[in-house]
């Protein structure tokens, strides 16, 4: 095809894009795949039975705060990544913020903890299958972002799989609150993130491959 | 019409709100742009050239939410081009060995290259044709004066006088900007 007919055939379509498409769009991706995680969670572990009585307490909101916040940091990253001029990345530091302040309430938590129970207050009763369960269900809300970057443009693949990775094991981490019933902060500071960081990890090995254009 | 920044610029705003006409002509616009970026920088056949070009276009058509419209379109579009040619090195370099892989390299800042074309570009455009002209003839093409005033089909003293006076109403106009 010459070019003269490669451009008519592209003018031929050519949809109005709203301003803030690229956020708008990984929203999209980030919101089909948080619903298949959810469904996911909810037939195979099952939604904790005592949800809303945990919602009416503190430690559900500082797992959702963390989670939902680390979520967002990752977001912003994102959206920078799936420019292509993306050459200068800003806010990198907001991650760190909800990290800091869980273990900040971790410390406190073990100041006012006998140290004999701290090791038990460390691992809860499902440190060994927290990371594995966030890692599995960051897997679709992964895969709803890979959707979201065919109609953007990242050119740091590996770094944009990382973020990516981050956003989605936040995201899932989040999901898998509505069954954990898990209390203390540095058993979230540990299991979940390394959940999360695993995602990410994850992202990227494989954002070069998968997100290739 | 002139493939500077504004113009490319506003043509793509007006393509993300839907208009098709707009969005042909800056794709067409960018043809030559693009052709000039890969020529310089990747040495292959017109072939692979036009290919390149149109893998671009076609990037540019579907990628088209990436763009921010507050942020300079032709920092968007020369990040698209590179990552173009990057990704067809990779994949020419299973076959065969990168030739003057160095070259292109070097080339970097061709981009800025391209760009600064285009704001020579515009400030010319501000000039009266004489001097635009002999300015262009002498300080961007490297002529001499009295090749440009015969090009021109002036007189030497003349072609001088249109550079002198033309780089003076320039140089008002920046220090003006600058302000």
């Amino acid at each position: 095809m010459n070019t003269d007919e490669l451009i008519t055939t592209l003018s031929q379509e050519v949809r109005p894009v709203r301003r803030g498409a690229i956020g708008r769009r990984l929203l999209v991706g980030l919101g089909l795949g948080a619903m298949v995680s959810t469904g996911l969670l909810a037939l195979w572990t099952g939604i904790r039975p005592d949800l809303l009585a945990a919602m009416a307490g503190f430690t559900f909101w500082m797992k959702w705060a963390y989670t939902l916040s680390l979520a967002l940091a990752a977001l912003t990253i994102s959206v920078q990544l799936a420019r292509p001029d993306s050459a200068k990345l800003h806010g990198l530091w907001l991650a760190a913020i909800p990290v800091l302040l869980l273990a900040g309430i971790g410390v406190l938590d073990l100041l006012r903890t006998p140290p004999g129970e701290w090791l038990a207050m460390w691992l809860g009763h499902s440190w060994k299958s927290c990371p594995w369960r966030v890692l599995a269900l960051a897997m679709p809300i992964f895969a709803g972002l890979l959707w979201s970057f065919r109609r953007l443009a990242p050119t740091r693949l590996r770094a944009a799989g990382a973020a990516a990775g981050l956003l989605a094991g936040a995201f899932a981490a989040a999901v898998y609150c509505l069954h954990c019933p898990e209390t203390s902060a540095i058993f979230v500071l540990t299991w979940y993130s390394l959940g999360i960081l695993a995602t990410s990890l994850l992202g990227a090995l494989l954002g070069p491959r998968l997100l290739r254009w | 019409m002139r493939a500077d920044e504004d113009v490319l610029h506003s043509l793509m705003v007006d393509g993300l709100d839907g208009d098709a006409a707009a969005h042909a002509a800056l794709l067409r616009l960018l043809v030559p742009l693009l052709r000039g970026f890969y020529r310089r920088r990747a040495r292959g056949s017109d072939d692979d050239i036009e290919d390149l070009v149109q893998e671009t276009l076609i990037a540019v058509h579907t990628r088209r939410a990436s763009y921010d419209r507050t942020r300079t379109f032709t920092a968007w579009l020369f990040a698209i081009a590179r990552y173009k040619m990057i990704d067809h090195f990779r994949r020419v370099s299973r076959l065969r060995p990168i030739e003057g892989l160095e070259d292109t390299l070097m080339a970097e800042g061709e981009e800025d290259a391209v760009a600064a074309r285009l704001d020579v570009d515009r400030l010319l455009a501000l000039l009266p044709a004489k001097q635009a002209r002999m300015i262009r003839a002498t300080r961007v093409e490297g002529l001499s004066m009295a090749e440009a005033a015969e090009a021109g089909g002036i007189g030497e003293s003349d072609a001088k006088v249109s550079v002198h006076r033309g780089l003076k109403a320039l140089m008002a106009r920046i220090v003006g900007d600058a302000r």
